[in-house]
């Protein structure tokens, strides 16, 4: 895939330059200086040669055959390229110009009239706005970097393209190697999906990093990141995340649901690695390239000092890992040889006079540990301590374990050296305990991700032609909001429990609805023109006998008359009371990049003050519906604290499936909340009490 | 009926509209208490409310219940409103369920009548309001053979027709009017052109009261109660009067210019946008109103804690609550304590009191 921008026998630079300084004297340059094997053509039609390469004057001048072009002309003359380039029959070009999108309509509008006719011309493009793009295998640099990273595992994509350029400055320090480095640009035409799915077949590529600014085609996206996590990981960080959600909206969820959720929701289903900081994302990077995914949970972490020890255990203790318990024989062999003060259970701490051997021997007995999955050694650099000795010992011991093995060795000057041997010989460092356990717990996570069995999707029986038909009928009268009625028999037909209930337009009609229900029940107003009932008086609950219901009717009516005078009133919906339950919220609401995206809360503060909720985008499958109920802080409530019997967690899943393929079988709704939604004990099932409804044409 | 002064028989005003909304409760405590003070015993009844509520489980009209108590009158609840539009009524009404009701307004006027001197029948929307019941403004007048005093404001010589066919319907039981919240730009032409023609027509003008932007305004605290809104801070400023409503969609500089020059404004704006926010709490606005139920963050939270600015979050969009508010200061009722008292010092400084009981038959 895309096999021409990584590694094309031949290379023209359209618009190459001899005077450095130019963009295209930078990138023929590079092609030419970091060693690229294949033809390169420079095309300008002022020059004679460049950099000792025969210029041409334009493409049709080079007889031979052309893989890849590189465009770094002005935006007003690539209109005119490109059509060359579908004329020469080449099949991949990288647009390096500035000029479009990103400056306004004009841009934009020149930028989809090139998008046009690349596909019409069958040429795939990078760019426009980017960097250029580097393929240390072929040893292809078509970008204007200053620099060419080393060969590595890391294949890197990035939407920034000074981003792209501080990346592969600090990796130049770092001696850490990629693969490939993408700089995405505008994303005329290819993406981020397009380039996970050609980095996943690229062999040189172990690890796939990214960093993005929007995503083209969410669901798209989802599936592909879902496919290639199974064998590379994905490690993502995601800029413009907050605050950009912030819209108004009329339900619970909408108001809750950001693009940040989306996102969180999107890479948790589709198993990348979501890293919060660049600093994460290089430090995620060195350990999936370097080292072996740990078996399981259980660390060691081995030290010669308490604090870093106890702040090492204090981050575990804050991530899917656990300290390792340590077999009677390990912890024999270690106080053969280590001091008394030692401390021979996790975490391991050698003391302050540990010298390189006391290292060495440690080291050495707990890789030996069956129970143990992952190994940390922390340092800081003590008088008694050689650190470069310590690395070369730790370097030489990890040469033929398959247990991941981390290093955080504090401090500055002193440990300087032993850095630079771990760098060198590919074991992940880091300056804090902190950093180490925050990757050992991506890894870990990531490698449950791809035991994780296939998705399970289960249908429900729906009467999707009913639904279909009460849709038609609101948008014909141009409405967005459901009734509660409408909302009730949709819920109805994606087969959800409901509470008997009737609407009654008089008094007496609610005292005849309210015996034949049977006591108690619960009087709401029913109103489109209401949807947060409660916050105007229009409810009333547990309303056991007659006179209840008279004067409930009258209040709730009262209220209305006096604070939405103008709203239309169809009655007062008496409704069967539920008589014990727990409250939950389900939501529907649809992200702009990644679509439905199904909301989970308990229901109260927790939603509303504690913003205790999990998303996930749909479909949902078994596992997800699951993980979403076990995601909320509050989850203990609903398995019971106190002796309380569990609720029906079965019930609340199905409850997800269903709203989940409701809102995949209608794209329409862009806002749906069941709220609350009852859940009985175990066993007994769920009622949807309150729904409301919101689509679009 | 009082013997010694100047009145023979108990005399019943209807006060009314030809729009709704005009000021009719204010205009019936401002002359009601003009009339207590002078010595009348006066009765208020409201033969027809619309907005019910229960008092110590009686049936009432709320607004009818507020004038009640500032005109410290001693009457049964039962009386003061015999017919209050319920949600059954409604419905019973369209069905033609309902009978009787003249009757009712009837009995009820005829206890609160005893031993009164003058009874202010107060109106609710127009005059043809509640036609479908048989208990219309004009079929109350009939019934309780009333005198009437029309009530409006004024905005196009349109206000006309609805008077003359008022006085057409009404004929010599046509007191006369009185023209409230007249904007400073109308009081030139109302005098020149718009008197004299009533004069002209036999309906004489007891008074024009001018725009007051005190009685324009609304309570936060009202704001909070038709927004079901969230309030974040300072809730002992909710009896502090809105005048202006501003929309904080511009720029900082601009929203600054604006929010100085309103007196006693609320700015509206969307909850996400805390530059407009903090220079709306630094060029002390009364209240934010942040629209899209997102909340603040902290800053501007404390920030408007120690300015004395309260913090409303409401549910609507900004368009939408901007509506509402329009809606609610132009409908706002009458109970605020401070907008009472400065309605009734208006009246008795505006209305011609000498008039009106001169057109009453009354000599104090």
């Amino acid at each position: 895939m895309l096999q021409h921008f990584f590694n094309p026998a031949s290379v023209a630079v359209v618009g190459a330059s001899q005077k450095p300084g130019k963009i295209g004297y930078d990138i023929f340059n590079n092609i030419v200086r970091y060693g690229y094997g294949g033809a390169v053509y420079p095309i300008n039609p002022n020059a004679e040669e460049i950099l000792g390469h025969k210029a041409y004057r334009d493409l049709a001048s080079v007889s031979s055959k052309i893989d890849l072009a590189i465009i770094a002309l002005p935006a007003g003359v690539v209109m005119d390229v490109l059509e060359q380039c579908g004329k020469k029959k080449i099949d991949s070009v990288v647009i390096i110009t500035a000029g479009f999108k990103e400056i306004g309509p004009e841009g934009a509008h020149l930028e989809e009239d090139l998008a046009v006719r690349a596909r019409e011309l069958g040429i795939r493009v990078v760019g426009p706005n980017c960097l250029g793009i580097i393929d240390t295998a072929s040893s292809l640099n078509a970008s204007f970097a200053a620099g060419m990273p080393f060969a590595g595992r890391i294949g890197f994509f990035s939407q920034s393209g000074a981003l792209c350029v501080a990346i592969l400055d600090w990796a130049l320090g770092e001696n850490v190697g990629f693969s490939r480095f993408v700089s995405l640009g505008n994303k005329m035409d290819i993406s981020e999906t397009d380039i996970l799915l050609s980095m996943e077949q690229d062999e040189n590529t172990r690890v796939i990093l990214g960093y993005l600014e929007s995503i083209e085609d969410g669901q798209r996206f989802m599936r592909a990141s879902r496919k290639v996590s199974k064998t590379k990981p994905i490690i993502i960080i995601k800029s413009g995340t907050t605050g950009s959600g912030a819209k108004a909206a009329s339900s619970h969820t909408g108001a809750l649901a950001g693009s940040d959720h989306a996102y969180r929701a999107a890479f948790k289903q589709s198993g990348i690695i979501h890293a919060e900081s660049m600093q994460s994302l290089f430090g995620y990077a060195m350990a999936f390239a370097n080292q072996p995914l740990p078996k399981g949970p259980r660390l060691a972490i081995i030290t010669n000092s308490g604090g870093p020890g106890i702040l090492a255990a204090d981050a575990c203790d804050r991530s899917s890992l656990y300290l390792s318990p340590i077999r009677k024989k390990t912890a024999d062999r270690l106080r053969e040889f280590l001091p008394p003060t030692a401390s021979v259970y996790n975490p391991i701490d050698i003391i302050g006079d540990a010298s390189h051997e006391r290292y060495e021997k440690t080291l050495e007995v707990i890789l030996k540990d069956d129970l143990i999955h992952a190994v940390l050694i922390l340092l800081t650099p003590t008088a008694s301590v050689d650190a470069e000795a310590v690395a070369r010992g730790v370097v030489d011991l990890a040469k033929d374990v398959d247990k991941p093995i981390m290093t955080a060795f504090m401090g500055g000057e002193r440990v300087r050296g032993a850095r630079k041997i771990f760098q060198d010989h590919a074991i992940p460092t880091y300056d804090y305990p902190e950093d180490a356990v925050a990757a050992m717990d991506a890894m870990l996570s990531y490698r449950r991700w791809r035991e994780k069995p296939e998705r399970e999707y289960r249908r429900f029986e729906a009467d999707t032609r009913k639904v279909r038909k009460i849709f038609a009928s609101v948008v014909k009268q141009h409405r967005h909001d459901l009734i509660e009625n409408e909302a009730r028999e949709i819920l109805n037909a994606y087969g959800f429990e409901l509470p008997e209930s009737r609407i009654a337009k008089t008094t007496m009609e609610a005292v005849k609805a309210a015996s034949e229900i049977g006591y108690p029940v619960v009087m709401k107003i029913a109103s489109p023109d209401i949807l947060h009932k409660s916050d105007i008086g229009g409810v009333r609950v547990r309303l056991e006998n007659d006179a209840m219901v008279k004067d409930a009717f009258f209040d709730i009516t009262a209220n209305i008359q006096l604070r939405q005078p103008q709203a239309r009133i169809l009655g007062v919906m008496v409704q069967e009371m539920i008589p014990q339950g727990k409250e939950v919220i389900l939501g529907i609401t649809r992200d702009i990049q990644f679509g439905p995206m199904i909301m989970f809360g308990l229901g109260g503060i927790y939603v509303e003050v504690l913003k205790d909720v999990a998303f996930r985008i749909a479909p949902l499958s078994r596992k997800e519906a699951e993980a979403m109920i076990h995601d909320i802080r509050s989850f203990p409530l609903l398995r019971g604290v106190r002796g309380e019997a569990p609720v029906d967690i079965e019930g609340i899943r199905n409850a997800l499936l269903r709203l989940s393929q409701m809102a995949i079988d209608f794209p329409e709704i862009i806002e749906a909340d069941i709220n609350p939604l009852l859940v009985r004990p175990e066993g007994q099932g769920v009622v949807a009490v309150d729904a409301r409804i919101t689509v679009q044409e | 009926m009082t013997t010694e002064g100047g009145v023979k028989d108990m005399i019943p005003l209807y006060v009314g509209s030809t729009k709704g909304y005009s000021g009719k409760n204010l205009i019936v405590m401002g002359i009601g208490q003009r009339f207590l003070k002078d010595g009348l015993k006066v009765g208020y009844f409201r033969p027809f409310g619309r907005l019910p509520i229960k008092v110590d489980d009686v049936l009432t009209d709320k607004d009818a219940w507020f004038i009640h108590k500032v005109l410290l009158l001693k009457d049964p609840v039962d009386t003061l409103c015999p017919v209050v539009m319920t949600h059954d009524m409604k419905v019973e009404g369209c069905r033609g369920e309902c009978s009787g009701l003249d009757v009712k307004i009837l009995k009820a006027f005829e206890a609160v009548s005893k031993g009164k001197d003058i009874v202010l029948i107060g109106g609710a929307g127009t005059l043809e309001s509640g036609t479908f019941l048989n208990i219309s403004g004009f079929d109350c007048i009939e019934k309780l053979n009333a005198r009437v005093l029309l009530v409006d404001h004024y905005d196009s010589e349109f206000y006309l027709d609805g008077v003359l066919d008022a006085q057409n319907r009404t004929g010599e039981r046509l007191l006369g009017v009185i023209l409230n919240s007249v904007q400073a730009g109308y009081v030139e032409k109302i005098n020149d052109l718009i008197i004299p023609f009533l004069e002209r027509k036999g309906i004489p003008s007891f008074g024009v009261l001018p725009y007051d932007a005190v009685l324009g305004s609304v309570m936060i605290a009202d704001i909070v109660d038709s927004f079901a809104g969230d309030v974040l801070c300072c809730r002992n400023k909710m009896d502090g009067l809105i005048e202006h409503f501003l929309i904080g969609g511009m720029q900082v500089d601009q929203a600054l210019k604006y929010i100085r020059k309103a007196r006693n404004n609320a700015v509206i704006v969307g909850g996400d946008r805390a530059d407009i926010q903090l220079a709306a709490i630094e060029a002390s606005t009364q209240c934010l109103i942040l629209t899209g139920n997102l909340y603040p963050n902290e800053i501007v939270v404390s920030r408007a804690e120690t300015r004395g600015v309260p913090i409303i979050v409401v549910r609507d969009d900004t368009y939408l609550a901007a509506k509402k508010m329009e809606e609610l200061s132009r409908k706002l009722r009458l109970k605020e304590k401070e907008k009472v008292s400065c309605g009734i010092r208006l009246i008795e400084e505006k209305v011609d009191f000498e008039r009106l009981y001169k057109a009453l038959g009354i000599s104090v």
